[in-house]
Order: structure tokens, then sequence, then C-alpha cells
């Protein structure tokens, strides 16, 4: 009888390290012409991002956005007469799968990534890219991407800092609310907004009424939502990706918190607003470099071509990563499809006039310091006048 | 002391579908003596098929809770079929069977709807009732009330009915059951059924609670499991229990511990199955191995 039982946590346990296997397995690769190196043939791009799991709807809006921009550029006869060539390999969302991409991503001769979207896969891989010498522009804002200190590391948008930082002055100083209630998650994403919206709000002299901290995966959020509603605050700030915000609005709305809701990009997407259910968005407010597709005559472009892509409207996500897409594009042109330390060098040199703004990279690898404010009214993200 | 109540009922809300879910891990295991490492997986699938048919093809929720029901009862019968070959022969390999076969159901998820998953807006739009400031949704009170019903009947199944005695009679003695003419097979495909069912029971409830995506299977069947193995694996109260005390258990440590909830829970989790290795229920645990 022992021997059963003890030759079924034998067993069990097998189970468990082979679906751990198993799932690590799960080859993230989609295209396998490897071998080609940089001397002739396409030029080798690899996209990382999440493409199943929780957060796939953001690898999704990175696929399509930097798909366009290849589709632009090897239309009018790609880099210096050689087409390029993107493959798509999929993290799961999860550091540990993006490890194993970014080893496979360097033995397979690939001289530069886009992606990924979040921001804890993308620090796993750096110390991976950076030895191996592969320049990667990623969506991801935390301000832990900056502290990694890679030279090889770009991002193709404004950290949390800038994000909050735009958010904490028009709260505080043009709204006048100090009342301000934090739930955030722990993961890379959410404590990278934490830390810099409560430095933002110290520099100003506030101090959050309630700071509460959830975990990525949770699911219920009444003990949160209960501690700050018993504080009354006149705002909620919410650091947490898509999906994880929506269900934290969908449940504060129906434990009658009433007040709005503040936050940065995963605010102002559609998952979000599905998530939580229209109604109860109403007035969230949202930091963002690209508030809409109507800002200037680019972003109406791109919005066009996206459209016309895709049947679907053009969002913040798709337009970085075609920034960062057009970024990695321009320098390799610029350096000749350089490789390397010396196409590092050339996209750091990169002045980009992109959807978001104006890039010009720092030493850090941002190259853009600068959000817009804009409030959900009737459903849609629209800009405050200033 | 509101934070206190608004937690536990939080709690007890996910608790009912951890429940659902546990009581699917529980009967497959009493009849087989199978841990179904799909269940998870079919968990999801009828969370999908639910909100296909309750926003595609736009049938009345509870209509469409029916139909996902029965066509994943039928995903049940398909996973048992494949798997009887082995059954009373090579336990070890079944496992692995489930397991691969919850990697086909995410992988075949992935192909027809898609990785991106989809949120699924409450059948019941009305506002949330307010019991002295505590604030009770009145979706919570539907899940709670059909997930009761479902136990009842489950219950009523197994000791009233020639089928159900049946099945308890596999369950404590195999071979004995085949002796006196009872179809081990015809009872372990009904375990599978019932528990795919419940699977799509909690699937399709939690739905407009969560969001449903290809992935969702992962933390609902580990929280199930747990809620199974906390009540006596194999025991039909302690699966009601154990799901529930899950729930609640991952809402206050939520409030506690926030950031490191998770490991919290499961720290206490390990703790009580230390203290009580057959869980609380568990002197009615059934062991075929």
């Amino acid at each position: 009888m022992s021997l059963f039982a003890r030759r079924r946590v034998a067993v069990l346990s097998l189970v468990a390290v082979t679906t751990l296997a198993l799932a690590a397995c799960k080859a993230p690769g989609s295209n396998d012409n490897s071998s080609s190196t940089n001397k002739g043939g396409p030029i080798k791009i690899a996209l990382v991002d999440a493409q199943s799991g929780q957060l796939s709807s953001l690898g999704a809006w990175e696929l399509k956005g930097a798909k366009l921009a290849v589709t632009e550029w090897n239309k009018t006869g790609g880099i210096n007469g050689r087409q390029i060539q993107l493959d798509v390999f999929d993290d799961q969302g999860d550091p540990t799968v993006g490890t194993t991409v970014a080893r496979k991503i360097a033995a397979e001769g690939y001289i530069a990534m886009i992606g990924t979207a979040e921001s804890a896969v993308t620090i796993a891989m750096a110390p991976t890219l950076q030895q191996a010498g592969i320049p990667n522009i990623t969506s991801g804002q935390s301000p832990g991407l900056v502290a990694v200190k890679s030279p090889f590391l770009f991002l193709n948008g404004p950290t949390s800092t800038t994000y909050d930082e735009t958010l904490a002055k028009y709260i505080v100083e043009t709204k006048g609310i100090r009342s301000i209630a934090l739930i955030t998650n722990n993961g890379s994403f959410g404590k990278g907004e934490h830390d810099a919206f409560t430095k933002a709000l110290s520099t100003r002299g506030v101090t959050p009424v309630a700071d509460q901290i959830v975990t990525t995966d949770q699911k219920d959020f009444s003990a949160a939502l209960t501690t700050i509603r018993q504080k009354n605050p006149q705002l909620i700030f919410l650091g947490a990706e898509e999906v994880e915000s929506g269900l934290i609005v969908k449940q504060a709305r129906s434990l009658g918190i009433t007040v709005p809701f503040a936050g940065a990009a995963p605010q102002g997407t559609p998952v979000f607003a599905d998530t939580a259910g229209v109604a109860n968005i109403e007035g969230t407010i949202v930091s963002s470099p690209y508030l809409s597709n109507d800002v200037n005559d680019a972003t109406k472009k791109f919005a066009a071509a996206y459209k016309a892509a895709y049947g679907e409207e053009a969002e913040l996500h798709g337009a970085k990563a075609y920034d960062g897409a057009q970024i990695v594009f321009t320098a390799l042109k610029n350096s000749n499809v350089a490789t390397g330390k010396a196409l590092a060098d050339a996209i750091r040199a990169t002045k980009h006039k992109g959807l978001l703004g104006d890039f010009a990279f720092d030493d850090t690898g941002v190259g853009i310091f600068a959000t817009s404010i804009g409030t959900i009214t009737n459903g849609k993200l629209v800009a405050v006048s200033s | 002391m509101q934070v206190f109540f608004q937690t536990f009922i939080g709690g007890v809300s996910l608790g009912a579908i951890y429940a659902l879910v546990a009581l699917g891990f529980s009967l497959v295991y009493r009849t087989m003596g199978l841990v179904n490492f799909a269940h998870g997986n079919v968990v999801m699938i009828g969370a999908y098929l639910a909100s296909t048919f309750y926003l595609s093809v736009r049938l009345p929720f509870a209509l469409a809770m029916v139909v996902a029901i029965v066509v994943t009862g039928i995903v049940g019968v398909i996973i048992e079929r494949v798997l009887r070959p082995l059954e009373n022969k090579d336990f070890d390999l079944m496992l692995i069977g489930t397991i691969g076969f919850g990697i086909v159901l995410e992988a075949l998820a992935i192909i027809i709807w898609g990785a991106t998953g989809r949120a699924v807006p409450s059948p019941v739009p009305a506002a949330p009732l307010s019991i002295v400031g505590i604030r009770v949704r009145t979706y919570d009170l539907m899940v709670l009330a059909i997930a009761a019903a479902a136990t009842i009947l489950l219950v009523l199944f197994l000791q009233r009915t020639k089928r159900g005695a049946a099945m308890q009679a596999v369950a404590m003695d195999h071979e004995a059951a085949t002796a006196v003419g009872i179809h081990v097979g015809r009872s372990n495909a009904i375990a599978f059924v019932i528990g795919a069912a419940l699977a799509a029971l909690a699937g399709g409830l939690v739905g407009p609670l969560l969001y449903v995506s290809p992935s969702m299977g992962g933390s609902l069947g580990i929280k199930g499991f747990a809620g199974a193995i906390l009540g006596g694996f194999g025991s039909i109260p302690g699966a009601i229990v154990g799901g529930v005390a899950i729930g609640v258990l991952d809402s206050f440590t939520a409030g506690h511990f926030q950031g490191y909830s998770e490991l919290v829970t499961f720290l206490v989790f390990t703790v009580i199955i230390m203290v009580r290795p057959t869980g609380l229920f568990g002197e009615r645990t059934v062991n075929r191995a």
C-alpha cells in the first residue's frame, strides 16, 4: 500500500516535471530557414511577443504594426536592395520562455529584434541579447528596462516615469485632485507604474490614501477595493495590464465605487474597455503618447494603412511597434546593414519623426519623453484641451 | 468589519466556481482512481462554448449554458473513449494521456477562437444589492444558487439512482463490481461525462466574472485541484468545502499579503495538508492504485 502511495507520488512529480518541460519545449519559432548569414539574401529580423496567453492581444497588435512597416520597406525595394524577413516568435508573455527565444534568435543569426511588449520578458532576454550583440527595440515602458543598462536595449516609447509624471501633473495641478488611491500589480509593469506614480505624487506633496498591491494572476479584488472604498478617494490610479485593469474596474463598479480611474497605456485599449464594460470606464484619465489616430497627417496615414491591411482601427501598441520597426530599418539603411555594436550605435544616432513624436535617443535607450492626457468620453479616448 | 465581509463574499463567489471544478476532479478520481489533468482545459473549452453560443449565436445565457454543457460532455466522452484501452492496465500512461489531452484542447481553442480571448458581459445586468454596506452582485448569487443545485443533483444521482450506485460500487472495488455485472467502462464514461459537464458549468459561469482565454484553464485547474485535495480527494462534500475554502483563503491572503498572496495561499494549503494528509473529509477517500 505505502509502496503504491510512494509510487504515485513519484508518478505525480514526474507528471509535474513533464508538464513544465513540455511547456518549455513548445517551440516558439514559426519559421526555420536559418543558416542565411548577413552577407546576402533577406535581412533577418525577429519579432518576439506573446502570441498566446493573457497578454497575446498586445502581441497581435505589435505584430500588425511591425508587419506594416516591413511591407512598406519591402515594397520600395527593401534596404540596400535586400528584402526584410520578419519572423515571429511566441514568448507566451513568460520571461522563462523569453530567455529560450533569446538564445534561439542568437543561434539563428537574426541581426535585430522587435519586441517584446512585456517589460519582464524583455528584461529577462536582455543579458543574452547583449552578449550576442543583437539590438532590441521593446514596447515595454518599465523604468526597470533602463536599469538593465544594456547598450543594445532601446524603447519605442516613453518610460512609466514620463507617463506618470504627465499624469500626476494633470491630476494634481490641473484638476486639483489630492485624495488618490493606488492599485497596482506586482509584475514588472505594475511595479514600474507604482514607483513612478508614487514618486511623481510625492514631488507634489501628495501621499496616496491607499496603496494596494495585487498579483498579476489575481481574479478577486474585493479586499483591495473595499479597503480603497473606505478611504473614499477622489480618484484611483491603476497600474496593471489590460485584462486585469478591466477586471479591477468591473469589480470596483459592482462594489459601488464610482470615482474615475487613471492610468497609462493599458487603459486606452479596446481590451480594457471590453473587459471592464464600456459604461464602467467613462471618465477614465489616460496618459498616452498616442491618444488617437487623428493627431496629424502621419498618424492618419498610418491608421488608414492599418485599417486597409487588417480591417480594424489602429491603436497605441501597433503604432509603437511601427515606430520601433521604422527606427531599426532606418538605422540599418544609414549604417549600410551593420550588425552588433555598430547597428546599436546607428539606432542610437537615428533621429526619427514617428507617430508618437520625435525620437532622439539618449544613452539609456529612451528616445521620447512626452505623453498627452486624454479622458474616455462616450467610450472613446478624447484628448483634453490644455 | 466591512472589509472582512466584503472579502468573504468575493471569496465565496469565486470559491463556488472552484468547488465545481473540484467536484469534476473528485468525481473522476473516486470512480477511476485517475487525476484528470486535462480538467482545467475542459473548463476553458466549456467557457468558450458558452460564450460563443451566448455572444455569437445570441442564444439566451441559460440556453447557451445547456448547449455548452452538452457539447463539453461529448468532449468528456471522447477523452474517456481514447483512454479506455489503458484502464486498469497502465495508470501512468493514462495520467500522461490526460496531460496530452489538456495540451491538445488548448491548441484547439487557439485554432478555433484565436489566442487573444474575449470578455463576456454579465447576463444579469441588475445593480448589486447593498446589505448594510456590503455589496452583493446579483450574478454571484446566481452562481451560488446554480452551484448548490448542481451539487444536490449530483448527490441525488449518486445515492438514489441505480447507475449512481453502480458508480459507487466501481469506486469501491472494480473487480467485484465487474463480477456482479456492472459495466465498469460505462461507469467510467459516465464519470467523465459528468466531470466534463461540471467543468462546462464552471467555465460558463466564470466567463462573465473573468476573461475567457485559451490559457484560463491553468489557474482555475490548479485552484480547483487544490480545493479537491484540501477537502479530501474523491469526497463530494470535501470538494465543495475545499473549493469554497480555497476561494475564501485566496481572497483573505490577497487582502493581507497583497503581492505575496499566492505564496501565502499555497503555504497555508501545504500546512493543512501536512497536518491532515487526507484532507478535511479524508476518511472517505477512495484509493485504487
